[in-house]
C-alpha cells in the first residue's frame, strides 16, 4: 500500500492531467514492468511486482489498469478502491484491444523504454516518443510532497549506512551486510533499495551485486545505498576502511572528497549537468587523474534520483540539460584509483533557488572500521 | 533490482547442465530452421538467459544471442568494467558492451549474417521498444519471428539440477517462516525478520507479500509503510535461489492454530497429489470450505512465474510431466479465509504430483 496521501497522489494526477490537456491528450496509457515502474508510479501510484501492467489514465476520469496477475490485480484493488483493474494472460494483446475500442479519443503511449514491441507497432507508434517527453518534464522537478518523501529517503539512507558500517567486519561475508541493510530498511517500512558494493584493493575496478567474499583487514569497502519511500530513492555512496586508513587511502579519499566538494558547488539553477561533471572530472585532472574520469573506469558522476534509481540527468561532460530548482540528483565522483582500487563517495541533493541543498547528513569522511 | 547474492557455484550448476540446456534449444533452432534467437533479459524478466547462462541482470539489460552451434554470445548494456563479473557468475561464449541493445543486436547480426536467415526472438510482443526498434527496421526484421513456443517446448520438465536449486529456494523461505517472532506486531518488524533470515540464507532475492489481518482481508499485499498484525496473518514469499525462484505462502496464527487450518492443509496436499499432466485443475474438489482462488505456475519463458492455470480462466494450457510448478490456493473457510501455496513436481500418468520439501 502506498503511504504517499491521497492528496499527493490527486495533486500529481492534477499536474499531469494539466499536460495532457496542454498537449491535446485524451487518453495516456502508461506501461511498467518491475524493472521500469517509475512512469506507472507517477501517472497512477502503481508498483507492478511481477509482469507487465497498463494504466489507463484519462484526463478526467479514473484510471483504468491492465495487469498480468490475477494476484497483482487484487493487491492493486486493494490498494486504490478508485481504480478499474482487470487482468488478462495477454495483457499485452488486451491492452492493445482496449487501446483500439477508445476509437478517435486523442491518445498517447509512454514510456519508450518500457513499452512493449507489440504496442509500439500499433496504430500509436508515432505518439510514444512525445508522451514520453512530457512525463519526464512533470518528473524531473519535484512538488513539495515528492521532495518531502525524498528528504525522508535521504535520512533513511544515512541511517542505513550507520547499518552497513557495523555490519561490516572481518569475516563477513558481502551478502551479510546487504542482509543486515535490507533487515534494517524493512524494519521501516521500506520496501525497495538499490544496492551493490566491493570489497578488496587494487584488483576491485567497481560495484557489484553481493558476493560470498569474506571481508579481510585492510579491505576497501565501497556501497552504494538508495532506499525508496513513498517511490522516491535517495542515495548515498561511502567507502569505508577495515583497520586504519594507509596514508595513500587517505590521500586518494581527500581528492574524492574534494570532488565531490566540487561538483556540490557547481550544483545551481541554470548551470548544466556537464558542468558538475567538469567540476568533478577537473580536480582528478589536476591530480593527475585524468585518465580515470574516462568511461574505461567510470559510468557517471552522478545522476537524478526520483521515482527510478537512475534517472535523469546523467551527470556526464556531454549532458546539455539546464539544472532547475526541485530537481534531485545525486553527485558521485566515485572511479577508479590506481593506488587503493575503487572509491565511491557522493551525496543526495536538490537544486534549490540560490544553489543545493545538500540532504546526506553522514559525514564526508574514509570511515575506518576497527579489527576484532 | 536484484539485492542478494549472486554467485556461480560450478559443483552446484555444473557447465556441462548449461551447455546440454543450449544445445537443447539449438536442436530446436535447427529443426525450427532458425539462424538465431535473441533473448531479451532484465530485472523484471531474467528467468530464460539465467536458465541458459546463469547469468542474473541486477539492473539494466542485455540480450543473449544463441546461434545454431557454438557457445552463446552476451550483447550487455553495463559498464565494460562490469564484464569480469558477468564473466564469472555465468558461462557464456563472448561478452560484448551494448549500451543501446537494439543497435548492438542489429550490428552483430550484420557481422555474423545468420543462416538460415530466420530470427527467432523470445517473447517478440513483448520486448522493449528500444531494443526491437533498431532490430525490426534493419535489413533483419522481415526475417523476426516469435520463438516463445520453439523455448517454451524445451524449458520443462526440470533437470535434477534446477530442482536441488528450487528445492534449496524453498528451504530457505521455510527457515525464513520458522523465524517469525511469535510476539510480532507488525509488518515491518515481520517483514525485516523474513528478509534478514533469507539473505543471510543466501537468497538472490526474496518478494514477500502480506495479508496482515486475514479476517479484515485476504489480500496479499506489497507493503510500503507499515501496518499492525491481526491475530491471524498471511505471508507469500516468493525466493530466488541461483536464478531459480519458488512461492510459498503460509498462515500464520499468534493464538494456537485453527483446527480448521489442519483440515485445509490436508485438503492442500490431497489437491496437489492430484495434479498432474493430464489434469492442471484444482477444481472440482472435496472436502470443506469454497475455493475463492488458486494458480498453477510454472517457468517457461524468461518471467520467474508465468500462469499455467487458474480458477479464473477456463482453459489452461499444457505442461509436460516432471515440471517444476507452484500451486497457490486461498480457501473460504467457515472461521475466516485461509491461504497456501507451495511448490511441487508435476505428476505425469500415473504419477501424482510431490510437493518439493
Amino acid at each position: 500500500m502506498s503511504g504517499l496521501s491521497g492528496n499527493a497522489r490527486a495533486e500529481r494526477r492534477v499536474r499531469l492531467a494539466a499536460a495532457m490537456a496542454d498537449e491535446g491528450i485524451d487518453i495516456l496509457v502508461v506501461a511498467g514492468n518491475p524493472w521500469r515502474c517509475d512512469y506507472l508510479r507517477f501517472a497512477a501510484d502503481v508498483t507492478p511486482v511481477e509482469g507487465h501492467a497498463f494504466a489507463f489514465i484519462d484526463r478526467e476520469g479514473p484510471a483504468r489498469i491492465i495487469t498480468e496477475h490475477p494476484a497483482e490485480a487484487r493487491r492493486l484493488r486493494s490498494e486504490q478502491a478508485e481504480l478499474d483493474v482487470r487482468w488478462s494472460l495477454s495483457a499485452i494483446e488486451e491492452t492493445e484491444t482496449a487501446i483500439r475500442e477508445l476509437g478517435k479519443r486523442r491518445i498517447a503511449l509512454a514510456p519508450r523504454a518500457a513499452v512493449p514491441y507489440r504496442l509500439a507497432m500499433g496504430p500509436l507508434a508515432a505518439s510514444i516518443a512525445p508522451a514520453t517527453a512530457l512525463l519526464d518534464r512533470l518528473m524531473l522537478r519535484k512538488s513539495p510532497s515528492e521532495i518531502e518523501a525524498f528528504r525522508r529517503a535521504a535520512v533513511l539512507a544515512d541511517e542505513g549506512y550507520a547499518v552497513f558500517r557495523d555490519a561490516a567486519r572481518v569475516g563477513r561475508p558481502e551478502y551479510a551486510l546487504v542482509a543486515e541493510v535490507e533487515a534494517f530498511f524493512r524494519s521501516r517500512g521500506c520496501p525497495e533499495n538499490f544496492q551493490i558494493l566491493g570489497s578488496g584493493g587494487r584488483e576491485v575496478r567497481g560495484m557489484h551485486p553481493p558476493t560470498e567474499r569474506r571481508l579481510a583487514p585492510g579491505d576497501l569497502v565501497t556501497t552504494e545505498l538508495t532506499p525508496c519511500v513513498d517511490g522516491y530513492y535517495a542515495q548515498i555512496c561511502r567507502t569505508l576502511v577495515l583497520g586504519e586508513p594507509s596514508n595513500t587511502q587517505e590521500r586518494a579519499f581527500a581528492v574524492y572528497n574534494e570532488a565531490l566538494e566540487a561538483g556540490i558547488a557547481a550544483v545551481r539553477p541554470g548551470a548544466k549537468a556537464r558542468d558538475v561533471a567538469r567540476a568533478q572530472n577537473e580536480v582528478f585532472r589536476d591530480h593527475g587523474l585524468g585518465a580515470y574520469v574516462t568511461s574505461e573506469y567510470t559510468r557517471v558522476r552522478g545522476h537524478g534520483l526520483g521515482l527510478y534509481v537512475d534517472g535523469q540527468p546523467a551527470v556526464l561532460e556531454d549532458v546539455d540539460l539546464n539544472l532547475e530548482p526541485d530537481m534531485t540528483l545525486v553527485v558521485h565522483p566515485n572511479t577508479y584509483h590506481p593506488e587503493v582500487g575503487y572509491f565511491v563517495h557522493g551525496d543526495s541533493v536538490r537544486v534549490i533557488p540560490d544553489g543545493c541543498e545538500v540532504l546526506t547528513r553522514t559525514p564526508r569522511r574514509l570511515f575506518s572500521v576497527p579489527l576484532g | 533490482m536484484r539485492r542478494g547474492l549472486i554467485s556461480w557455484s560450478r559443483d552446484e550448476v555444473p557447465p556441462s547442465v548449461l551447455e546440454g540446456r543450449v544445445a537443447r534449444l539449438q536442436e530446436q533452432m535447427r529443426a525450427a530452421e532458425l539462424g538465431v534467437v535473441l533473448i531479451y533479459t532484465s530485472f523484471a524478466r531474467p528467468s530464460a538467459v539465467a536458465w541458459l547462462t546463469h547469468f542474473v541482470p541486477y539492473w539494466n539489460e542485455a540480450l543473449l544471442v544463441v546461434f545454431p552451434t557454438g557457445a552463446p554470445v552476451l550483447l550487455a548494456a553495463f559498464s565494460k568494467r562490469v564484464h569480469d563479473w558477468i564473466r564469472s557468475v555465468s558461462h557464456l561464449g563472448e561478452v560484448r558492451s551494448a549500451p543501446d541493445l537494439g543497435r548492438a543486436a542489429a550490428a552483430f547480426l550484420k557481422e555474423r549474417p545468420p543462416e538460415p536467415w530466420r530470427i527467432g526472438v523470445l517473447e517478440l510482443d513483448a520486448l522493449p521498444w528500444p531494443v526491437a526498434e533498431p532490430i525490426m527496421k534493419s535489413e533483419y526484421g522481415g526475417a523476426v519471428v516469435d520463438a516463445t513456443g520453439l523455448f517454451a517446448s524445451i524449458r520443462q520438465p526440470a533437470d535434477e539440477v534446477e530442482i536441488r536449486l528450487a528445492r534449496r529456494a524453498a528451504t530457505i523461505a521455510v527457515q525464513a517462516f520458522k523465524a517469525i517472532p511469535t510476539a510480532a506486531k507488525s509488518a515491518s518488524e515481520l517483514l525485516s525478520v523474513l528478509e534478514r533470515s533469507a539473505r543471510l540464507d543466501g537468497a538472490e532475492e526474496v518478494l514477500p507479500r502480506l495479508a496482515p489481518d486475514l479476517r479484515a482481508d485476504a489480500t496479499l499485499r506489497r507493503l510500503e509503510g507499515d501496518a499492525l498484525l491481526g491475530e491471524r496473518y498471511a505471508v507469500e514469499l516468493s525466493v530466488a535461489y541461483k536464478a531459480t525462484w519458488v512461492r510459498i505462502t503460509r498462515c500464520v496464527s499468534t493464538q494456537a492454530v485453527p483446527p480448521s487450518w489442519h483440515g485445509a492443509a490436508d485438503r492442500f496436499v490431497e489437491t496437489v497429489e492430484r495434479l498432474n499432466e493430464a489434469n492442471l485443475s484444482l477444481e472440482p474438489q472435496v472436502g470443506s470450505g469454497k475455493t475463492l482462488a488458486w494458480t498453477l505456475e510454472t517457468c517457461r519463458g524468461s518471467p520467474p512465474l508465468s500462469i499455467v492455470a487458474t480458477g479464473e480462466t477456463p482453459s489452461p494450457s499444457a505442461l509436460p510431466g516432471g515440471s517444476l510448478a507452484c500451486v497457490s490456493l486461498q480457501l473460504d473457510l467457515d472461521d475466516g479465509p485461509w491461504l497456501g501455496g507451495e511448490p511441487l513436481i508435476l505428476g505425469s500418468g500415473r504419477q501424482p504430483s510431490r510437493l518439493l520439501i
